[in-house]
């Protein structure tokens, strides 16, 4: 651009209407610029340090660190990149990994969970593990022989797209509840101790303890794994069918479990969904007999001091025993230049020694080893019965993931919170999610 | 303000060796005001003209980030029109604009005028900063915050309506309360905004033209309407463009609070497409998205500012 001197020289009035007109002009043109700052490139890892990504937030980080420095003792020759992003759930957490390798940043691990493994192997994204299995094939035969058969089938059944292995599964989460024992003791109502109850016991004892405590029975939320899929799996259903092509939301039985807890909510055992009920709270002043969740929620337990006040039941069933799973697992991406490293790393996250420091700690995650989810190690300082989060994996159903998982996710959360806060029918509003739902698979 | 007479010591006026000297003046000047507004262009061009032409460019593609795009011409915009969400989204969006226009121009002027008029300076200060200080804290802490406030159950809204008589509603569960209430969330939010605009748009209407007004006789009303208002036009102009602007863009309280439900009744368009992009990986479909928000937000920009050469007094 070129210019006059004069236009330097000639002053010119800029008048406040003039500039309140400009700056109202410009603050236009972000508008369209929402998405534009997400490039992509080919990318890819370098060799040097090995990267890992995680999900886990300040406080899981910190024992994520120390599981490292556990590595690093064992293997100073490696210099571990460890990248641990807060995210509220696996889906935020997958988007958040895309986004990343997006915009280049490729690790050379990455945690994904249930979600998001079969669309990632799917993506060609991932060296396949097979070669690398049968390198060490006595150490991975000691591994799966050390955890739950259905684990080590649902890892090619659901994590795979093509037959071959991409990934190591790690620890899991399934849905139990936790069971404020003083609440029930002042209520005058005996747990089951077989540990099982039907719905029916469940809403009875609410009853009881509304009536002499005042106490809520037990959260109503739309979760899709915490607080929908326990429902529909103790009533024998779920969102979809069992390889995840076809939705059946709309199932006499899916209808039947939203009704029921509506009717928990209405009868004043739960309270009214939408807002925001902080459970391990509630429950610490006396306010919440039970809630739900894998073992995550003895982290806050240990904070309120609410350990030995509490124990571990399954989830109350209509048809049988039931509950979501979901696990973590470790792939190698394709364009690690750190592949020998990653094996290397993911042999130690397998090991017994990791997973028992991991639960020492106080892991958010059940350990996929038996021995060690057994062991004093994961069930010393924790409720009682925790070996009932790891004993429901025989019974627990993979949580559904489609290829637009976090859509369908959105759609039945949507449809269960419409139910439960009572602005729709259950057999109608879960029939008009189900329709949603066929067109997302 | 005009320019001082430029006159170098030592050359006489109207010689070469003058028009010389004057010469590399203007061209130093040129350069330092070059210099000063070169950060300002060079970030503009980064992060404003930059990504938004590669926005168009993304609009032509189809990539879920993380294979590569496929070029698709047209078709991400072909579909925008069949897409009912979109609509929608669109409508939920333009009836939260239309409502925080209103709600803050109208909510902003009247607290501005009640300050403006207030005798005590102390009381004035304190209104002024409790207003604004709302507008000061993230979205993500305020909305956080409502969801608190609204509980059904063990919000505060729910126990003061209990007190006097009121059932409250599922706040955000409820499809006919949850966009009034991210509408009234967003009015506690950003009215300070407002407000420091309008108040400081009333503090330049010349105290002349008021008792001008009121020797003639007009009462507190027609100065109000005959005066004070055209005076302060302009900037009730900007605030407006500004408000729906903002409005428009509206993402964090509806992803936090209520994730765009129930029904959809809280999806916003920014909203759908962040759900476009980072949900359904359809990033070349959430790019042609981006451009309808800019095409509807300079649309509206255009006609506010056409319209306004009807009501806008320029001094």
């Amino acid at each position: 651009m070129t210019g006059s001197a004069d236009t330097i020289t000639q002053t010119r009035t800029l008048s406040r209407r003039t500039f309140l007109r400009a700056a109202a002009t410009t603050a236009a043109v972000p508008a369209g610029l929402s998405l534009a700052g997400c490039g992509g490139s080919d990318g890819g890892s370098t060799k040097g340090a090995l990267s890992f990504v995680y999900m886990g937030d300040a406080e899981q980080q910190d024992q994520f660190e120390k599981l490292f420095a556990e590595f690093n003792k064992v293997h100073p020759e490696i210099e571990l990149d460890a990248q641990g992003i807060p995210s509220g759930n696996w889906a935020t957490f997958a988007n958040t990994v895309s986004t990343r390798i997006a915009g280049g940043q490729v690790p050379d691990i990455v945690q994904i969970a249930t979600e998001g493994q079969r669309i990632f192997a799917s993506k060609g994204l991932l060296e396949p593990l097979d070669d690398f299995i049968a390198q060490d094939k006595k150490l991975v035969d000691d591994y799966f022989a050390d955890i739950n058969p259905n684990l080590v089938k649902w890892n090619t059944e659901y994590a795979s797209h093509d037959g071959q292995t991409y990934y190591m599964p790690g620890g899991f989460n399934t849905m139990c509840l936790y069971v404020n024992t003083e609440i029930f003791a002042a209520a005058g109502v005996e747990i089951p101790a077989e540990g099982t109850w039907t719905w029916d016991e469940f809403a009875a004892a609410g009853e009881r303890i509304k009536q002499k405590t005042g106490a809520f029975l037990i959260p109503a939320n739309s979760g899709y794994f915490t607080d929908v899929m326990p429902w529909l799996t103790t009533n024998g259903t779920s969102p979809l069918n069992a390889d995840w092509s076809a939705a059946t939301l709309d199932s006499p039985e899916a209808a039947e479990a939203a009704a029921f807890v509506r009717d928990l909510v209405e009868a004043g055992l739960a309270p009214e969904p939408g807002g925001q009920f902080d459970a391990p709270s509630q429950m610490k002043q006396g306010k919440l007999a039970t809630l739900g969740g894998g073992r995550w929620p003895v982290i806050d337990l240990r904070r309120l001091g609410l350990v030995e006040k509490t124990m571990v039941m399954a989830w109350p069933t209509r048809t049988g025993h039931g509950s979501p799973i979901g696990w973590d697992a470790w792939p190698i991406m394709k364009a690690s230049k750190n592949k020998e490293d990653a094996w290397t790393f993911l042999k130690f996250l397998i090991s017994k020694e990791a997973a028992s420091f991991f639960a020492t700690l106080g892991g958010t995650i059940v350990p996929a080893r038996r021995s060690v989810a057994a062991s004093p190690d994961f069930l010393d300082n924790a409720p009682a019965h925790s070996e009932r989060l790891s004993e429901a994996v025989s019974y627990a159903t993979p949580i559904p993931s489609p290829d637009r998982g976090a859509e369908c996710q959105q759609v039945i959360e949507e449809a269960w919170l419409k139910v439960l806060s009572g602005n729709g029918a259950a057999d109608e509003t879960l029939a008009a999610a189900n329709e949603k739902l066929g067109t997302l698979l | 303000m005009t320019a001082a007479p430029t006159t170098v010591p030592g050359t006489a006026p109207g010689t070469p060796a003058a028009s010389t000297a004057r010469r590399r003046r203007r061209r130093r000047q040129t350069w330092t005001a070059y210099a000063f507004v070169s950060p300002a262009v060079v970030l503009f061009a980064i992060f404003i003209v930059g990504p938004f032409v590669y926005a168009i460019g993304l609009s032509l593609y189809a990539w879920d980030l993380l294979t590569p795009a496929r070029f698709v011409g047209l078709e991400n915009f072909s579909r925008l029109f069949d897409d009912p969400m979109l609509a929608k989204s669109l409508i939920t969006t333009f009836l939260f604009a239309l409502a925080s226009v209103v709600t803050h121009i109208v909510g902003g002027l009247l607290l501005a005028i009640g300050v403006n008029r207030a005798m005590n300076r102390a009381l004035s200060y304190f209104v002024r900063t409790a207003v604004f200080f709302p507008f000061l804290i993230s979205w993500a802490a305020v909305s956080l915050l409502w969801k608190y406030v609204l509980d059904p159950t063990f919000g505060l809204m729910t126990y003061y309506l209990g007190v006097i008589g009121i059932d409250a509603p599922s706040w955000f569960s409820d499809p006919t309360w949850s966009l009034p209430a991210i509408i009234g969330i967003d009015f506690w939010h950003t009215i300070g905004f407002t407000f420091v605009i309008l108040l400081a748009g009333l503090q330049t209407v010349p105290n002349t033209l008021v008792e001008a007004a009121r020797t003639d006789g007009a009462n507190s009303l027609r100065v109000f309407w005959h005066v004070t208002v055209p005076t302060m036009s302009p900037t009730l102009f900007f605030a407006t463009v500004i408000t729906f602007i903002g409005a428009f863009q509206i993402f964090e309280p509806m992803q936090i609070i209520t994730n765009g439900g129930p029904d959809d009744s809280t999806t916003s368009i920014v909203m759908y497409l962040y759900e476009n992009a980072f949900q359904s990986f359809q990033v070349g479909y959430a790019s042609a998205i981006a451009l309808v928000v800019f095409v509807v937000i300079m649309t509206v920009t255009v006609v506010q500012f056409w319209l306004s050469k009807r009501w806008v007094h320029e001094q």
